[in-house]
């Protein structure tokens, strides 16, 4: 086995890869990385192909959306943003190689609204330790957030699991005491985040009887039928879900189609997008009254307004920009584009709120201090502190009416706020400050 | 008691899947000797044409039709495009080698499923979406009582056995089945006694795209549709193939009833978390107790 | 080439090969831009999971389609070292070489017995297997969270001699030593007459067993050595930044395999230059998607569908790779012979 000439071909071969694949990236080298007078970029990772993308790769276009209105209305303080996604496929070692690539390629100044738990982790440490800002991040996983010291960078972008359970689980707990609960949860941060903060509130599952758990992803293969048989055989009469939205859609199915009839649905916001629910179902032959009357009446718990929530300011706003912006190939308005308008204007109010003369370390210290006044669609205030870096701390529970319309339960919306540790659970008085006419944060 | 039931008929609908997945694979290595680990990609791709047609308002019975036609289509393009290629290649050193004789098909069958998945992700993207089934999937009920188990359910073991009973006829009864049994065994003196091996071994392929499209079909309407979403029925069908026998028919619909068992009575009395694990030791004990399957015969094992 | 050479003869030519290889990446290495430098990086990392394909396939005639099952060992067992034990990330490097050598040999003994398709299918069921052990034994192995682990920063004395080292420079030079100690590793290995038995029983089992091989210890001791290899990519593939079931996916496994065919599974230069295919493609694939401007929905899966499509342009005409492209042209001049 002569193994010379092979070699020498490989090292010719490589160094031509090598000069196809750099050319010139002649650092213009900027005091702060990602920020020229003209423009700031942001990056985002996210799923935008395989099993974990639908819904999620709506997120990066609806808020490249929003940034180019800010940008079509000049900017942040004459910067425009920029906003450069790219696609891991929700696998965390696609996410190491893309997040270089947005460091050192794109050269970004921050990341923005990076997607999923297990993908972010990867990168999070790294993130940090090069100091840029990390801001609204798209997990619920309490543990980037609660420990400033570990992770400083790092800020959420979404209420966490813990705190959304614990609201659920209180309300359950108390409005359906004479009922047997039950869970459908997968088995992974999500899943077991949801079950700690119901238990938390007080509700008692039991493992094999009325608790049944899949393996995350599974719910497409091998399907859901032993797990809501099991619930079924034992009797749950109130269903709490902790899955994604396409298992919420094969778990309704498969109780429609065992004929179980649990009294009560309720679903954690990350398995409970209607749009979803109703494509998949849709293209399985169920027509859309059919589909609609499957997931009407089932409890579910939102930090935002409802995206049909046509009369609220903001998701007026929010639409017409969506209309006029978004080029991204599936603009259907819905929660998850709604939701990634949001953190767009919450980082515009944060850029806009840092000043003229902006750095990374001025970002986050503003976001540290003055983070929580930052108003936005959100109908509970925002919880960066120096202490924690959670986001949203409070959420309304409403009930699908058959338009598939969140509608705050017993007609009115009552706020609920809470911590991921071991805060009770309140009932928050916060008002929410109007959207100004041009849909522009006003940051004093 | 319950608990049992609901595992059994859990069991019993899912084995009726696996059951034909693993149909699929044994029609394949009877007929060409390959493991086609790229099967359901093509019954993944094959449900996507089906879908496609059934939203451009074509009829259900007419998607299923066109949808199993172009199963056996690209089955037989597969043979004909690359499997025979390869094996016609006798003077390359590689395939001169016995191991690699047996590594190259499975390497091409998994360049396959890479390239359909990526074409079943351009065209149809990404998403998850529903599959309709033909019968309504109402569960059953004796009196009062509501089984586990559906009347779609049924149906799909009901197909299940139709299909074991027309292979297994056309392999022992048919000219064409003998020759496709001999030429698998030993395609040099199939060839020396005058049988056409070559077309003997696409029309083998094409049978099997045809059982692993019908697969796709009918799995999916429990399920969802996705480009990655059968992978997972590749594996499970491996093992139910090859507890049963790798080259019997009968043995391979068995070897899919029990693996669904096991993959239902662990969910069910052990934990989900545990069922790949469960179907990875399940795999290994069979290998090593009956290593040519519960109803395969000793003397053709390549192992 | 003489078939008669001493090991001494054979441990030199390695040495020059791997240093040759060594010198020749931190070359590029200095060419290179930050990201290019972590591509680097990758590229001497993922080499050693792809020698080890080429070794137990390319070599032994042993397909496996878990090397990223018996990566995910070595990531898990040097992450606990580290995160429990208070270990060195480099003693536990080494430590997880063996925990790796030990899970192959477990490996191997079962292995030894199936082949082809059998073994094909059974290390794919394994590879499916392995991370749903994390998420079994979550009080152990962290669930789904794993671990964030990372190179650390360079030490002051290199620091110090060469001036200050970005943390892309540092990711290449922790991985890069491995590398080419690896290629050193294969390059006598194959060449030595354990390498020779190895090519024997894949040959021809009947014949190797005629001349007095041991077939099932062969095969053990490939899986072995195997495993080693990918257990030790494993470990510094982790070190990027997570150890958790996500990382070591299907899709890893099945992404080596193909740079170890790609390349040639029967040659060491096939498997360097394999290596780079699946590294920088999605790169170069990346600026021609952008300048044709092509939509979001094709360029996503366009990496996928051109690495797809090389794989089996590869297998169905040229084999052996492009290592095989290569000895067909010296054929031409030489006699042939194996």
């Amino acid at each position: 086995m002569n193994l010379r000439k092979p070699l020498i071909l490989t090292v010719v071969a490589s160094a031509l890869v090598g000069s196809l694949v750099m050319n010139g990236f002649s650092a213009t080298a900027a005091s702060v990385p990602g920020v020229s007078s003209t423009e700031i970029v942001l990056g985002m990772q996210l799923p935008q192909t395989g099993g974990a993308s639908p819904g999620y790769n709506k997120i990066d276009d609806a808020a490249r959306a929003y940034f180019d209105y800010v940008n079509s209305k000049g900017g942040v303080n004459g910067r425009s943003i920029k906003l450069v996604a790219k696609d891991d496929t929700y696998k965390a070692g696609v996410t190491i190689t893309t997040a270089r690539e947005l460091i050192n390629n794109d050269k970004i100044f921050a990341f923005f609204g990076s997607v999923g738990t297990q993908t972010h982790l990867s990168v999070v440490k790294d993130i940090n330790r090069r100091g840029i800002p990390d801001i609204l991040v798209n997990s619920g996983y309490s543990g980037f957030y609660t420990d400033p010291k570990k992770y400083p960078n790092s800020f959420g972008g979404l209420g966490t699991y813990t705190v959304e359970a614990k609201i659920l689980g209180k309300y359950l707990k108390e409005k359906y005491a004479d009922k047997k609960i039950g869970i459908l949860y997968q088995s992974d941060d999500f899943g077991r985040n949801a079950l700690a903060g119901l238990t938390a509130a007080g509700l008692k599952f039991e493992a094999k009887k009325t608790a049944a758990s899949f393996v995350s992803g599974t719910h497409g293969s091998i399907g859901l039928g032993t797990q809501i048989g099991q619930l079924k055989a034992n009797g749950v009469e109130v269903v709490i879900i902790a899955a994604v939205s396409s298992a919420t859609a094969v778990a309704y199915a498969t109780a429609a189609a065992l004929a179980y009839k649990p009294t009560k649905w309720a679903v954690m916001s990350v398995g409970a997008d209607s749009t979803t629910f109703q494509t998949i179902l849709g293209a399985r032959g169920t027509p859309l009254a059919t589909s609609a009357a499957l997931l009407a009446g089932t409890i579910s718990a939102s930090h935002i307004p409802a995206a049909g929530d046509a009369d609220d300011e903001f998701v007026k706003a929010f639409k017409k920009i969506n209309t006029d912006f978004n080029k991204g190939p599936d603009k259907t308005w819905d929660f998850n584009v709604l939701h990634g308008m949001n953190i767009a204007y919450i980082a515009t109010s944060a850029l806009m709120g840092t000043g003229k003369d902006l750095t990374r370390a001025k970002l986050v210290s503003y976001m540290e201090k003055n983070g929580a006044k930052l108003s936005n669609a959100a109908f509970s205030p925002l919880g960066y502190s120096a202490s924690t870096h959670e986001a949203f701390t409070g959420f309304w529970l409403g009930e699908y009416d058959a338009s598939l319309l969140l509608k705050p339960l017993d007609g009115k919306r009552v706020v609920y706020t809470t911590d991921s540790g071991s805060g009770l659970v309140t009932v928050s008085n916060y008002q929410r400050p109007a959207i100004a006419a041009d849909a522009l944060p006003k940051v004093a | 008691m319950d608990s049992f039931l609901t595992a059994f008929f859990s069991g019993t609908s899912q084995g009726a899947i696996y059951a034909l997945v693993s149909l699929g694979l044994v029609l394949v290595w009877r007929g060409a000797g390959v493991v086609n680990f790229a099967q359901m990609g093509q019954a993944m791709f094959t449900t996507y044409i089906a879908s496609q047609l059934i939203q451009n308002d074509y009829s259900y019975w007419s998607a299923f039709v066109i949808a199993l036609v172009s199963g056996a289509i690209l089955g037989a393009i597969v043979d004909l495009g690359l499997m025979r290629p390869l094996t016609s290649r006798k003077n390359s050193q590689l395939l001169n080698s016995q191991s690699m004789r047996t590594t190259i098909p499975v390497i091409a069958s998994l360049g396959i499923l890479g390239v359909l998945k990526a074409v079943a992700g351009i065209l149809w993207a990404g998403e998850e979406r529903g599959f309709p089934s033909p019968i309504a999937a109402n569960a059953l009920t004796i009196g009062d009582t509501t089984l586990a188990i559906t009347g779609f359910d049924l149906f799909v073991i009901g197909v299940v056995f139709v299909t074991l009973v027309l292979t297994t006829i056309f392999f022992t009864r048919t000219g064409m089945g003998l020759a496709m049994r001999a030429s698998a065994l030993n395609p040099e003196v199939t060839r020396l006694s005058g049988i056409r091996v070559g077309s003997v071994r696409t029309l083998s392929w094409a049978i099997s795209g045809t059982a692993s499209s019908l697969a796709g079909l009918l799995v999916t309407p429990k399920t969802n549709l996705s480009p990655n979403t059968l992978d997972l029925l590749l594996i499970v069908g491996f093992t139910a193939a090859v507890v049963g026998g790798l080259n019997s028919l009968a043995g391979s619909v068995l070897g899919g009833f029990i693996v669904g068992y096991v993959i239902a009575f662990v969910n069910v009395y052990s934990a989900p978390e545990n069922v790949f694990l469960a179907i990875l030791v399940f795999l290994l004990l069979a290998l090593f107790i009956r290593p040519q399957g519960i109803l395969g015969s000793k003397e053709v094992r390549r192992v | 080439m003489s078939k008669v050479k001493t090991h001494k003869v054979i441990g030199a030519r390695s040495t020059r090969l791997a240093i040759i290889f060594f010198i020749f990446i931190l070359l590029l290495s200095m060419q290179f831009d930050p990201y290019n430098q972590y591509q680097l990086a990758n590229i001497s990392t993922l080499l050693i999971a792809v020698l080890s394909i080429t070794l137990l396939t390319g070599a032994s005639g042993q397909i496996s389609l878990g090397q990223g099952a018996i990566m995910a060992v070595g990531g898990y067992s040097s992450a606990l070292l580290v995160t429990k034990l208070g270990l060195s990330m480099w003693i536990a490097f080494v430590l997880a070489i063996f925990v790796s050598a030990l899970f192959g040999l477990f490996l191997g003994l079962a292995a030894a017995r199936l082949s082809g398709p059998y073994l094909a299918g059974t290390t794919l069921v394994m590879a499916l297997a392995i991370p749903s052990v994390a998420i079994r034994f979550e009080s152990l192995f962290g669930g789904d969270i794993g671990f964030t682990v990372d190179y650390g920063y360079p030490p002051n004395w290199l620091t110090n001699l060469i001036g200050e080292i970005s943390i892309e420079e540092w990711s290449l030079y922790v991985a890069l030593p491995f590398a080419a100690l690896s290629l050193f590793a294969v390059l006598n290995l194959s060449n030595t007459r354990s390498g020779r038995t190895w090519r024997a029983v894949r040959d021809n089992e009947v014949a190797a067993a005629l001349a007095g091989i041991n077939i099932a210890r062969t095969k053990v001791i490939a899986f072995v050595c195997a495993s080693a290899l990918a257990g030790l990519a494993g470990a510094i593939y982790g070190f990027r930044g997570l150890v958790g079931p996500s990382v070591y996916s299907t899709d890893l496994s099945l992404l080596l395999l193909t740079a170890a065919v790609i390349g040639g599974l029967r040659s060491i230069g096939g498997a360097i230059f394999g290596t780079f295919v699946i590294v920088f493609l999605p790169d170069v694939i990346e600026r021609i998607t952008k300048a044709l401007a092509l939509p979001e929905t094709i360029s996503n899966y366009l990496p996928a569908l051109l690495i797809g499509f090389l794989l089996l342009l590869t297998v169905i005409f040229n084999p052996r790779g492009s290592a095989g492209a290569l000895e067909h042209i010296r054929h031409a001049r030489h006699s042939h012979k194996h």
